[in-house]
């Protein structure tokens, strides 16, 4: 949610293809970010793949400022959910416009923020 | 549980770790060890290894063992839910927790600090496939059990501290800004976690220099390829916020 709030004014990232595979981010190399995102939070078979696909295009910097951006959000959503951080009144409606397509009000989570 | 002579010695991987990332490993290894304001260092330390035998209940993986010492039960319930039940984390549950025996709010947000910021470094190592860093030996010491002066109600679930209010003691806590981001504030009840939320998110994230616009030289990821790769980890995770 925040980071849709803070994406808005970002041409480049097409906020469909956060959240949805079949969708184009508009973002370079996106596709293969995405898979190795993927693949590390989900704990899937395709991690060497994907990573190894990464590194191929981008380079084994890319891999790890990739997978200290993973780290880092692996901590901050269980904070953000450990604590139930409410969302301000301006965002909570300037997000409806985009929320209910990106299927992110039916996070169970949603709750928390929302009280 | 061993220490190890050369923390995070990452010149044996075969990826070009920052030495600010392994700088910042390290002092979160440090601040783990430590006693905490409500936990002492083997407490601090069994929470640490109670959530990675949530991860590897979570992961079908052999279960690496419990920390020094034991912890109440609703600290051990509570490290589970949060690593591996986080959707399912509510207000209920929050209330719950911290009036069961041998917690409290202060005592569930020092726990949280200590699973997140670990779960972080792990989740770090395990993107590349790394082993996990073995777990510090604790620091002597009692916990110092203070609570912070000028707490309120400002939405989260526990009371919190507005920039206004900060004691001089808590005083770099939001590193002089009028205003404190959402996520740093929610930790204010345990100062220290903000601190240490601070260094790993500038280590792993973002920078002031960042935040104000400006692309940092050791960055690879532009700042919309890190934005979409943040956005999907959240996604996963089901995290509305």
């Amino acid at each position: 949610m925040l980071l849709g709030r803070s994406s808005e004014g970002n041409a480049a990232l097409n906020l469909d293809g956060t959240v949805r595979n079949e969708v184009d981010s508009g973002v370079e190399y996106g596709e293969m970010l995405l898979r190795y995102c993927n693949a590390s939070v989900g704990r899937s078979d395709d991690l060497a793949s994907a990573r190894a696909a990464l590194n191929n295009a981008m380079g084994a910097d890319a891999v790890v400022d990739c997978a200290a951006t993973i780290a880092n959000f692996q901590r901050m959503v269980r904070i953000a959910d450990g604590c139930g951080i409410p969302l301000d009144s301006f965002s909570r409606r300037e997000s409806e416009k985009w929320r209910d397509s990106l299927g992110i009000d039916n996070f169970r989570s949603r709750s928390n923020t929302f009280g | 549980m061993t220490t190890t002579t050369a923390p995070f010695a990452y010149r044996q991987a075969n990826w070009p770790i920052l030495e600010r990332i392994r700088e910042a490993h390290i002092r979160s290894w440090e601040r783990l060890a430590a006693p905490g304001e409500w936990w002492s260092g083997a407490e601090r330390i069994s929470i640490a290894a109670e959530s990675r035998r949530a991860s590897a209940l979570v992961d079908g993986s052999p279960d690496p063992g419990p920390g020094p010492v034991s912890l109440p039960e609703a600290a051990t319930f509570a490290v589970h839910k949060l690593v591996g039940d986080l959707p399912n984390v509510s207000r209920d549950w929050y209330e719950q927790t911290i009036r069961a025996e041998g917690m409290s709010d202060a005592r569930y947000i020092e726990l949280l600090g200590v699973v997140a910021h670990i779960w972080s470094v792990d989740e770090f190592h395990r993107a590349l496939s790394l082993e996990l860093e073995p777990l510090p030996d604790p620091i002597a010491g009692a916990p110092t059990q203070r609570r912070p002066v000028g707490l309120a109600d400002h939405g989260s679930w526990p009371p919190t501290l507005a920039a206004e209010d900060l004691a001089e003691s808590e005083a770099d806590i939001y590193d002089g800004q009028s205003g404190a981001a959402n996520v740093r504030e929610a930790m204010s009840l345990h100062p220290d976690s903000v601190r240490w939320l601070s260094d790993l998110f500038d280590a792993h994230y973002l920078s002031w220099v960042e935040i104000g616009g400006e692309q940092e030289s050791f960055r690879v990821l532009t700042r919309p390829q890190r934005e979409l790769v943040a956005a999907r980890v959240s996604a996963l995770n089901e995290c509305f916020y």
